[in-house]
């Protein structure tokens, strides 16, 4: 940011008592600290079931996932600000939701033996109960902002999510992705980014994390100026993954 | 032609033990077991069927080696002959493997009682093979999901086995909801211990608490206080489900050089001082379960006690070594809580400047995926950084694990990544703190204790203390 401007972004962290499983909190981190880093102040709003939330005033929205009993909970609370979600994302809003809350923006899950339950419906999918969990180490191809980059995490779900009119994460190049049938992983809508890995996902792959950012900036501010960071260990982290899963 | 079997069995598993011991890989602790199962499959109930006393099964997350280990202490030191699945080696194969290598040959076994610590996991089928008279449970937590699923399907797994087994008696964790729960929905006879409020507790939960809710009715549970993750003084606001009142009880905990110690106050009002030589309040559990399981065994509260003073750590659990005069702490970890309590352990010793190492691996045994480590509490670490010199990152994910330290605002200037454990054992030991600070995931801990062993003298604390008991 030129002169000495201090901008600050709102970030919100759905249910973070509830859906604290497989270190989603560590895409918190890493979105946060990139921006302190950065000298862009920021400030995380915990939001537990009950609790008002302006999605309008927030820059970026986490939506993890979590065991059955915490998804029913947090289904059911999210159902009642759909609405204000919607128009947020609408506008610009940068969301990452990963595995559950991914499943949870789509149209319906459909259980195993045949139950549906809804999702929000804010974006076009829908997700479908598997008999095996798909497990393992995921590689995945990723374009973002005109760059080809490789990301890699840990997928663990036994929903299989198919996308409507929408445009996938990117290409699996080692894992199962979406549903293990159709090679895609992921999705994007505007300004969110929905993924199955964990990881988690941000702080190994940090140029979809300044993404983020950078997405989050220009709607508050009208322009985004990242200064490049030092990333050597994030790519050694990521390297190592690659190297096992591609040789 | 069964007995003919069973030999054959105990036969290839002694040859089996022997061949990986002279190979030097590993130690050879399962599948020795593997096979003679596969020889005689009914070896664990022949086995347990000469074992005159009875049976103790020791289950939960954390903490089993450690109980597992003190109970048969204190009923070794009471003199009783007690058999033991040592190591961690804790599935069905492991259980069969300490069965083959103490029965002698003849498959005549003199044993009063047998200890056996048990995966959560495999506890239904070992359950199914053993009659115990005994059950201990530590502790339920989050533990390498990818390979169990999910916490309240292995709660309820343990639960619906324990219901089958007729007469045996519950040692339960009176702290732990999920644990205590398990008195009344088996309906079995309970005995509980716990630890009672002190300075040390917190009024908030941490992010790392598994058990929110009420296993009998799903509304959130309120809490008086906290301990450590879940454990605490908890009651359910609809169905009144509340910690109960332990019959032994830890009050006043502390740790002090190298031990922890309390007062042992039980439900009729007496009390006796409890020293282990282990660090933490989390080993308080542990010897208060070890020792409960004791007492209801008939050993004397005082003798017992002493016996507890003298025990000795099993490899990792915070087990001390000394190198050139440098004290080096060694530490197994391999879930989130586990890796909390072994950084508030850290920071217990961080009175002088500590190097540190961590191992961090993702074979089967230590589970595949580590995202985990974003869930342990490295950021209590960053206001203290002058307390440590540099933090040695090795093993498969030894990135991963510096990426984590950076991510908790650790200066990189302190973060070194170094490939191979023999490389990273040296680096600790040669920093320049007066202290080093080693953690390792389950695959790592062996290979680095064996390094360690050669360069570092191990403090046996075993004989210093040793009371006499008749
Ligand atoms: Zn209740």
């Amino acid at each position: 940011m030129p002169g000495g401007f201090r901008p600050k972004l709102n970030i919100c962290h759905m249910y973070p008592d509830l859906l604290n499983l497989y270190g989603d909190r560590g895409n918190i981190m890493a979105f946060s600290r990139r921006c302190l880093w950065r000298g862009i102040q920021v400030e995380v709003h915990p939001v537990s079931i009950g609790d008002k939330v302006a999605f309008s005033r927030m820059d970026f929205v986490f939506l993890g996932g979590g065991s059955d009993r915490e998804q029913n909970l947090m289904a059911a609370d999210l159902m009642e600000r759909t609405g204000d979600l919607r128009e947020a994302i609408e506008d610009g809003l940068a969301v990452l939701a990963i595995c559950g809350g991914y499943q949870l923006l789509g149209k319906y899950y459909r259980t195993i033996t045949g139950e549906v339950i809804p999702g929000l419906g804010i974006l076009d999918l829908y997700t479908e109960g598997g008999q095996k969990r798909l497990i393992g180490n995921v590689a995945v191809e990723v374009e973002l902002g005109g760059a080809r980059q490789k990301i890699t995490g840990f997928e663990n779900h036994s929903g299989r999510t198919y996308l409507g009119n929408l445009e996938p994460l990117g290409d699996v190049l080692a894992g199962h992705g979406n549903n293990g049938e159709d090679g895609k992983e992921g999705a994007r809508y505007k300004n969110v980014i929905c993924s199955y890995l964990h990881g988690p996902i941000l702080p190994k792959n940090p140029f979809i994390t300044d993404h983020l950012i950078s997405r989050a900036l220009e709607r508050r501010y009208r322009e985004a100026f990242l200064e490049p960071l030092d990333d050597s260990l994030e790519e050694a982290a990521n390297r190592v993954m690659l190297k096992r899963l591609l040789g | 032609m069964s007995g003919l079997r069973m030999f054959i069995a105990l036969v290839a598993a002694r040859a089996l033990t022997f061949l990986i011991r002279l190979s030097g890989r590993g130690r050879g602790s399962s599948l020795p077991g593997r096979v003679a199962l596969k020889i005689c499959p009914d070896l664990i109930r022949r086995g347990t069927s000469r074992v005159s006393r009875g049976i103790i099964l020791v289950t939960g997350t954390n903490g089993k080696t450690t109980t597992n280990n003190m109970i048969a202490r204190i009923l070794e030191g009471s003199g009783h002959r007690v058999l033991v699945n040592r190591e961690g080696a804790n599935l069905l194969a492991g259980v069969a493997s300490a069965f083959a290598r103490e029965m002698d040959v003849p498959g005549r076994l003199c044993f009063d009682y047998a200890c056996l610590e048990v995966d959560e996991a495999a506890f239904p089928l070992v359950a199914s093979q053993v009659k115990p008279q005994l059950v201990v449970l530590t502790n339920f937590f989050r533990d390498q999901l990818d390979r169990y699923g999910e916490l309240d399907r292995t709660v309820s797994l343990v639960r619906d086995a324990l219901k089958g087994m007729e007469g045996a008696k519950l040692i339960l964790n009176a702290d732990d909801p999920l644990v205590a729960q398990l008195g009344r929905s088996t309906g079995l006879q309970s005995v509980f211990y716990g630890i009672a409020e002190h300075e040390g507790v917190r009024f908030q939960g941490s992010a790392d608490r598994e058990a929110k809710f009420c296993p009998f009715c799903g509304r959130e549970l309120s809490y008086r206080y906290y301990q450590y993750s879940q454990l605490g003084n908890y009651r359910c606001p609809k169905c009144g489900f509340s910690r109960p009142d332990p019959d032994v009880e830890g009050v006043s905990p502390r740790s002090e050089g190298g031990f922890t110690s309390c007062r042992v106050r039980f439900r009729q009002g007496s009390a006796v001082p409890l020293d282990i030589p282990v660090y933490g309040v989390y080993n308080l559990y542990n010897a208060l379960a070890a020792y409960s399981a004791a007492l209801l065994l008939g050993a004397d509260p005082h003798g017992a006690a002493g016996l507890l003073r003298g025990y000795t750590p099993a490899t990792g659990r915070m087990e001390k070594f000394h190198y050139r005069g440098k004290p080096v702490y060694l530490h197994l970890v391999k879930n989130p809580t586990g890796f909390n309590e072994g950084l508030r352990a850290l920071v217990g010793v961080a009175d002088s400047r500590v190097d540190v190492m961590i191992a961090i691996n993702d074979n089967d045994a230590d589970g595949r995926d580590i995202s985990w480590l974003w869930d342990v509490d490295f950021e209590i670490l960053e206001d203290r950084q002058d307390k440590f010199g540099i933090f040695v990152c090795t093993g498969r994910r030894a990135e991963e694990m510096a990426l984590r330290l950076k991510y908790a605002g650790i200066s990189e200037a302190r973060l070194a990544v170094v490939n191979g454990y023999k490389e990273a054992v040296k680096r600790v030991l040669e920093g320049e703190s007066p202290k080093s600070y080693l953690l390792a995931t389950y695959t790592a801990l062996w290979p680095v204790e064996r390094i360690l062993r050669g360069y570092a003298r191990r403090v046996q604390t075993k004989t210093e203390y040793l009371p006499h008991v008749s």
